[in-house]
């Protein structure tokens, strides 16, 4: 089982974003902390909606080396990103979920809150080349 | 539909906000869009150009946007924000601060990861806007833009009423 605390450790991008894990048993809850900037908008403020899709990225490959067990990096196929709400600038936290694990793609979905998980403010659905497929 | 068109896209409630005043804000204050956003500035873009409903921003190579350590290829997340945020200066550009763009939804296709060590440049164009909404197409590259590492397709609602 890999460490997922490790993937973000040795991800540049997930230190410069600060994410921090914890594995329950549901899978990996990914936790983005407020910072100054991530933050798009200040007149609002608001944060970054960029930020939150990254965060949420980071959440699916998170969730698909938990599940598989490699620490390989799948590659982003594509990424269809929603934005419900304004993300404030607080915490923001995220779960993954893998809808379909194929041998060369799989189809994952996540979605991030803040203060109550019913209600989120991005949901993001996108496919991943998983490692060591060819082609 | 062009982005020149005298139809509906370009209509405002008010009449004290025509194109003509939005073209000079974009010509005054585009590069804010950039300069006055921390992720922006935090990630490093550079406000390359803007037109109205057009704009471009750079994302020069920085070791820390890299995916994976010893990769040196930009993450997938950082070009994200890039799009996303072009997307945001291409309507700013051509309707002024007022239009508080918020997006609704973003696709975004990657093509193939962005050669190691390379700065990312993303391209947005708002081809056709509303009153409530504006639709985008939007393609970052490494080298040309004729070789895009992504290619994506937005919707942001705009004139919202904050609060």
């Amino acid at each position: 089982m890999p460490d997922i605390h490790d993937i973000i450790s040795g991800s540049p991008f997930g230190r410069f974003m600060g994410i921090e894990t914890r594995i329950d048993e549901q899978g990996v809850l990914a936790i983005l902390p407020a910072r100054d900037n991530l933050i798009g908008n200040t007149s609002i403020p608001a944060l970054h909606g960029g930020a939150i899709a990254a965060f949420l990225e980071i959440t699916c490959l998170l969730q698909l080396a938990h599940e598989t067990g490699s620490t390989a990096p799948a590659r982003t196929i594509d990424f269809s990103v929603e934005y419900l709400r304004p993300g404030r600038p607080e915490a923001t936290y995220a779960r993954a979920k893998i809808r379909l694990m194929g041998r060369r793609v799989a189809t994952v979905h996540a979605e991030a809150w803040q203060r109550d998980e019913a209600k989120p403010v991005c949901l993001v659905q996108c496919h991943f080349r998983l490692p060591g497929s060819r082609g | 539909m062009s982005w020149t068109s005298d139809r509906a896209p370009m209509t405002r409630d008010s009449n004290d906000e025509l194109p003509e005043a939005a073209a000079n804000w974009a010509g005054a204050h585009a590069s804010q869009m950039v300069t006055h956003a921390p992720y922006a500035v935090a990630l490093g873009m550079r406000y390359l150009s803007s037109s109205p409903g057009r704009g471009s921003i750079l994302l020069p190579w920085r070791a820390d946007l890299a995916g994976t350590d010893g990769s040196s290829i930009v993450a997938p997340g950082a070009v994200t924000a890039l799009i996303d945020h072009t997307c945001g200066l291409a309507i700013m550009a051509g309707f002024g601060m007022a239009a508080n763009p918020a997006t609704l939804d973003l696709r975004i296709d990657h093509m193939r990861p962005a050669a190691p060590h390379t700065d990312i440049t993303c391209a947005a164009h708002c081809y056709r806007a509303t009153k409530t909404i504006a639709f985008l197409r939007a393609e970052a590259w490494d080298a040309s833009p004729d070789d895009p590492i992504a290619t994506a397709q937005a919707a942001f609602i705009l004139n919202r009423r904050e609060g």
